[in-house]
C-alpha cells in the first residue's frame, strides 16, 4: 500500500521531525512510504493513503494543514490543542476573518466575540493564555478519515469532540539506547528537567519543590536544560528561593548527543506539564530508554504512564508539596530509583518498542485506508442474508445482528 | 459437565484438527461428560467472506441447548472462537494463518490493495477481541502460543494433545519413508519427491489425500518415480498403523506448522522423524539426533537424512524409542485435567 507521508523532517528542529526520523525506517519495512517535500500541496499520483502529521506549531504544520484541506486523509494527531496552529494559518497569514470563523464554528458566538477581542488586542492571545479551553481541533477532525493518537487522553477528547471515524492508539516509539557516556555533572541525586524553561513546564513549582528538598539534601542538584522562554525570569526566581549557588546546573538548547549525555547523568527525570496540549514528551520517552525514574504531572499522556515507572503529581494547590515529597522519596530511596528505572526500561522495550509501534501504525493506516470498504462488504453480506430469511431492518433480530457485529468490530 | 467442542468444518476436508476434535469428544464422553461436537462450515474466500463466515459463530446461542445449560465450550481453531459463551475455553489449534505469517508468501491470501490489507487487519482485530474473551487460553504447541503472543499480545498455556488413536506397534523396518500428512502445499510433500529423485534407492509411501494430490502425482510422473513413490490415498486405521510400524522413518516437514500429530504418531510406532529447521511446532518434540533428524528444507539434505536412517537401523530405533518416551507423556487424562482445571 502506497502512503504519502506529510511531516516535518530533520533538519527541522521539532519533536515530530525527530519522531518521524525514528519511525520511518521501520514503517518502510511494512508499507510503501513516500515522504513528500515540505510545501507539497497534494499527494502524488497512485497514493492509497495520505498521512498528515499534525501538531500545534504553525511553522511546522501549516503547510500540512493546507494539503489536508485539498485531500483529506489519515491524521497522526500529536497534539489535541491546535489553537496555535489555527491562529498561525489565519491571523499569521493576515486572515483575521478565518480566525473569527474558526472560533465561531467551534465555540459559537462567544467564541467569535473572544476572537474579536484578540484581534482588537483587548484580550491576550488565547493560544497563549487559555488554549486548552479553545482547542480548535474541529477542522482537522472533520478532514481526518482516521486518527492515530499516542494516548487514550487524546482518543477520548477526539471522541468527545464527536469524531466518529477509526481511532488507533499507537504509542510513541522509544529510541534505542545510544550508549553515551554520562556527562560529568555531580549531584546526590542529580535531578533533570529538559525542555523549554517556562510556566507550562511548571518550572516555578519545580524550583520551589527542589528548594525544599535541597534544604534537607544539600548534595541534591537540579539540571535545567533548554531555552528560557521570553518573559520567564529564571534568575530572579532562583535568587528568591536561595538557589543561586551550585544547586542549579543550567544548560540552554543542546544538540541530540549532548542531550543524551545530560539525560544519562541524571538520577531522576522530571517532566511536568500544565496545561497539556495532549502531547507526548519525547524527552520522557528518552528517559524510559535510559531506565530513569520519572516524576510527571498527572495530566494527559503523562498520567497514563504506569505506576511503577513514574510518580504522578496532581496540578493544583498541593502541587509543590506533592512534588517535593516525590523528589524527597527518590532522593532518599536509591532502591526505588533502581526498580522504577528497571520498569521504565522494560516499558521502552515492550509498549514503546520501535518494531511493535511500526506494526501498530501500519495496521492503523491499512485499516483507515480500506476498513470502510471491508465493513461495508461485511454488513452488506450479512444484511442480504438476514433479509432473505425475512429479518426486516429495525426488527429486534436485526438489532441483535447489529449488536453482535459491533461486539467484534465488524460494523453494525 | 455439558461440554460443546467447537470445530469449523471445510466440507469434504479432513485433517489433524478434525481428528483431534473427534477424539476430544470421545475422550470427554469416556470420562462421563456429556460432550458433543458443534460444527459450522467454513469458507474463507472471496473478499470479506472470511469475516462473514466467521461471524456465523457469533450468532450461535450456545448458552444452553434443549432447555439445559451448556457449561463449557471448547473452541479450537479460527473462527470457532468467535462464539459467545460465559465459559469459553480455547484450545487453539491455529489462527487464520493467511492473515499472519503466511501473508506475503505464496501461501498467503491477501493482496496489496488497501481493501485487502484492511481485510487482513480486520481478521487480526477479530482474533484479538474473540480470543481476548476466553476464560482460559491454551495452545497446542509452543509455536502456536508464540505466534499468538506476537500477533495479539495474548498469552496461552502450551497444552499438546495426543495423536489419533491407532493400534500403534513397532515392527522391523521395510526401508521406506512414510508421509501421512494431508496433501496440501504447506506440508511440502514435493520436497520429499525431489529428495526421492536425488536418492535412487529411496522408497516413499504417501498415505493421505488432499487438494495437492494431483500436482504431486504429476511431479512423481514427471520425475519417473513410479514404483518408488506410492500414493495410497487415505487409508484406514489398521493400514496406517501398519505403515507406521514398518517404515524406516516418517517425513514431516510442513512450513512453520502449528503442532502436527505426525511426530507423535511416528514416535508411538517407535520410528524417528525427519523434519526441517523451519517446521515450527514439530521442533517442540523432534530434536536432531535425539528423536529424529532435523535438516534444512532442502531436497538433498532430506534425501540424505532418509538414506542415513534407513542404513543406520540401530540409531533410527534409538531415536524412535526416545520419541516414544516423549509421546507416552502426552495423554488425554493429563490434557483433559488441565483443560478443565
Amino acid at each position: 500500500m502506497r502512503v504519502a507521508y506529510f511531516s516535518p523532517m530533520p533538519p527541522e528542529s521539532s519533536g515530530i521531525a525527530d519522531y518521524s526520523a525514528l519511525l520511518l525506517p521501520a514503517l518502510r519495512e511494512r508499507l510503501d512510504v513516500h515522504v513528500v517535500k515540505r510545501g507539497t500541496k497534494r499527494p502524488p499520483r497512485g497514493t492509497d493513503l495520505a498521512v498528515y502529521h499534525i501538531g500545534n506549531n504553525p511553522d511546522g504544520h501549516g503547510w500540512i494543514l493546507d494539503a489536508m484541506r485539498r485531500q483529506p486523509g489519515a491524521v497522526v494527531l500529536h497534539d489535541f490543542v491546535l489553537h496555535h496552529l489555527v491562529a498561525g494559518v489565519t491571523i499569521g497569514r493576515r486572515d483575521g476573518h478565518g480566525y473569527l470563523d474558526a472560533m465561531e464554528r467551534e465555540h459559537g458566538v462567544v467564541g467569535r466575540l473572544l476572537a474579536h477581542g484578540v484581534l482588537d488586542k483587548r484580550l491576550p492571545p488565547l493560544w497563549e493564555a487559555r488554549p486548552e479551553e479553545f482547542p480548535l481541533a474541529g477542522e482537522v477532525l472533520s478532514l481526518a478519515t482516521g486518527l492515530v493518537v499516542h494516548s487514550r487522553y487524546v482518543a477520548d477528547r477526539a471522541r468527545a469532540a464527536r469524531f466518529d471515524g477509526p481511532i488507533a492508539h499507537v504509542p510513541h516509539p522509544a529510541w534505542p539506547d545510544p550508549g553515551v557516556e554520562p556527562a560529568a555533572i555531580a549531584g546526590d541525586p542529580l535531578i533533570g528537567a529538559f525542555g523549554n524553561v517556562n510556566q507550562s513546564k511548571r518550572v516555578p513549582q519545580l524550583l520551589e519543590a527542589f528548594a525544599r528538598v535541597r534544604a534537607e539534601h544539600p548534595g541534591a542538584r537540579l539540571l535545567l536544560v533548554g531555552a528560557t522562554s521570553p518573559g520567564f525570569d529564571l534568575e530572579r526566581r532562583l535568587q528568591r528561593l536561595g538557589l543561586g549557588g551550585d544547586g542549579i546546573v543550567r544548560e540552554g538548547y543542546v544538540d541530540e548527543r549532548r542531550l543524551w549525555e545530560l539525560m544519562a547523568a541524571c538520577h531522576v527525570h522530571v517532566s511536568l506539564r500544565s496545561p497539556t496540549m495532549g502531547e507526548t514528551s519525547g524527552t520522557a520517552i528518552r528517559a524510559l530508554t535510559l531506565g530513569k525514574p520519572l516524576v510527571v504531572s498527572d495530566v494527559g499522556w503523562f498520567a497514563e504512564l504506569p505506576d511503577g515507572v513514574a510518580l504522578r503529581v496532581a496540578v493544583g494547590d498541593d502541587e509543590v508539596s506533592d512534588l517535593a515529597a516525590a523528589l524527597r522519596l527518590l532522593a532518599e530511596r536509591p532502591d526505588a530509583r533502581a526498580s522504577m528505572g528497571a520498569a521504565a526500561r522494560a516499558l521502552a522495550t515492550t509498549e514503546h518498542d520501535l518494531r511493535r509501534v511500526a506494526d501498530l501504525q501500519a495496521s492503523a493506516f491499512e485499516r483507515i485506508a480500506g476498513g470502510g470498504a471491508v465493513a461495508d462488504d461485511v454488513v452488506r453480506d450479512v444484511s442480504e442474508a438476514a433479509g432473505e430469511v425475512g429479518i426486516a431492518p429495525g426488527s429486534p433480530e436485526a438489532s441483535e445482528i447489529a449488536r453482535r457485529l459491533a461486539e467484534v468490530d465488524l460494523g453494525g | 459437565m455439558r461440554i460443546a467442542v467447537l470445530r469449523p468444518q471445510v466440507p469434504f476436508a479432513r485433517g489433524g484438527a478434525e481428528i483431534f476434535t473427534d477424539e476430544l469428544v470421545a475422550e470427554l464422553r469416556a470420562r462421563g461428560h456429556e460432550a458433543d461436537l458443534v460444527s459450522v462450515p467454513f469458507k474463507w474466500y472471496p473478499g470479506a467472506r472470511v469475516l462473514t463466515q466467521a461471524f456465523l459463530w457469533r450468532m450461535l446461542d450456545l448458552e444452553e441447548s434443549d432447555g439445559r445449560p451448556i457449561d463449557v465450550v471448547v473452541a479450537t481453531k479460527f473462527p470457532s472462537y468467535v462464539v459467545r459463551h460465559r465459559e469459553k475455553r480455547v484450545w487453539l489449534v491455529h489462527q487464520f494463518r493467511q492473515a499472519y505469517e503466511l501473508d506475503g508468501t505464496e501461501l498467503g491470501q491477501f493482496g496489496g490493495s488497501p481493501e485487502e490489507r484492511a481485510l487482513r487487519r480486520q481478521v487480526q482485530e477479530l482474533d484479538r477481541r474473540a480470543l481476548g474473551e476466553a476464560t482460559r487460553l491454551f495452545a497446542t504447541s509452543a509455536n502456536v502460543a508464540g505466534r499468538l503472543e506476537r500477533s495479539t499480545g495474548l498469552v496461552a498455556e502450551v497444552l499438546p494433545h495426543p495423536p489419533q488413536a491407532l493400534p500403534y506397534r513397532s515392527s522391523p523396518s521395510q526401508g521406506f519413508v512414510l508421509s501421512a500428512s494431508r496433501l496440501d502445499r504447506a506440508k511440502r510433500i514435493d520436497l520429499l519427491l525431489e529428495a526421492a529423485t536425488r536418492e535412487p534407492a529411496l522408497e516413499v509411501v504417501i498415505a493421505s489425500d488432499g487438494p495437492d494430490r494431483e500436482r504431486l502425482e504429476e511431479i512423481a510422473r514427471a520425475r519417473r518415480l513410479d514404483g518408488r513413490v506410492r500414493f495410497e490415498g487415505r487409508v484406514d486405521a489398521e493400514q496406517l498403523a501398519q505403515l507406521y510400524a514398518t517404515c524406516s522413518s516418517v517425513y514431516y516437514a510442513p512450513v512453520d506448522e502449528d503442532f502436527g500429530m505426525g511426530p507423535f504418531e511416528a514416535f508411538l510406532s517407535g520410528k524417528p522423524v525427519i523434519t526441517t529447521t523451519d517446521a515450527g511446532g514439530p521442533l517442540d518434540v523432534v530434536s536432531d539426533r535425539e528423536t529424529g533428524l532435523v535438516v534444512r528444507p532442502d531436497a538433498a539434505e532430506i534425501g540424505g537424512a532418509a538414506t542415513w536412517l534407513r542404513e543406520h537401523e540401530e540409531e533410527a530405533a534409538a531415536f524412535g524409542m526416545a520419541g516414544k518416551a516423549l509421546a507416552d507423556e502426552v495423554t488425554w487424562d493429563r490434557a483433559i485435567e488441565r483443560l478443565f482445571s
